[in-house]
């Protein structure tokens, strides 16, 4: 599947249960959990911070080969490599931590692969998992 | 999400029922804010019913252990469900608060 969503401000949400209500998407609960973690981390990121005012597009989709499911988020925002920013350092004591910066690292964590392309002026997002 | 706050004897309960996300976590963070002005905070937040936390529901725990430990309080989340705890120990949360 693919839908576009136009624009995108405050509609995270939707576009949230658009890629879960996918007929892609597996059934059992387990998976779906951190499915729906990381597409939320993925899309939030782009609804928040690709454009000025969420004034912009997003196409986002899911297929299936073979038993690995992959789940792909384009925009046309300012080009943004989410995979490139550091992990965090999880050994710090609550007072050392910053507050934010999970969201990423949770989708790396928990999918079994993430690519990232800026190609035609769209950042390209792809996830991939196991199923 | 339903968020309710009682207080008992000498602890704060705070029950957390549904899901934690990007959509709510603003509603939270104003729900909690009470919990930030206390002299000495005595927290226990009961999971049972918490169904899932994006990093959104993660940094307001964070935030809300923060203070605890700067005004020498306690918290603890009790009864996570496993799904939710693997959120914890993914991010090394369940090393700063503690999980009963």
């Amino acid at each position: 599947m693919k839908v576009r969503f136009e624009p995108i401000g405050g509609k995270t949400a939707e576009i949230i249960e658009a890629l879960m209500a996918s007929d892609d998407m597996p059934l059992n609960d387990e998976l779906r959990f951190k499915l729906r973690l990381c597409i939320e981390e993925a899309v939030a990121n782009i609804v928040d911070y690709a454009y000025e005012g969420g004034n912009g597009f997003v196409e986002v989709g899911t297929y299936i080969n073979g038993k690995e499911l992959f789940i792909t988020l384009e925009d046309s925002g300012k080009p943004f490599n989410p995979l490139e920013k550091s992990d965090p350092d999880i050994t710090l004591s609550a007072e050392d931590r910053p507050i934010g910066g999970l969201g990423i690292f949770l989708c790396k964590q928990l999918m079994d692969d993430m690519t990232y392309a800026f190609e035609n002026g769209r950042n390209k997002l792809t996830m991939k998992k196991n199923i | 999400m339903d968020v309710t706050i009682t207080q008992e004897a000498e602890k704060t309960v705070v029950v957390l029922t549904g899901r934690l996300d990007t959509t709510n976590a603003d509603r939270f963070q104003q729900d909690i804010a009470p919990l930030m002005q206390m002299e000495t905070p005595n927290i226990e937040i009961n999971c049972t019913d918490m169904e899932y936390t994006s990093s959104q529901g993660l940094r307001l725990f964070l935030m809300l252990q923060k203070n605890v430990n700067a005004h020498q309080g306690k918290m603890v989340m009790k009864n996570m469900k496993p799904q939710v705890k693997e959120i914890f120990d993914i991010t090394g949360f369940s090393n700063i608060i503690s999980i009963i």
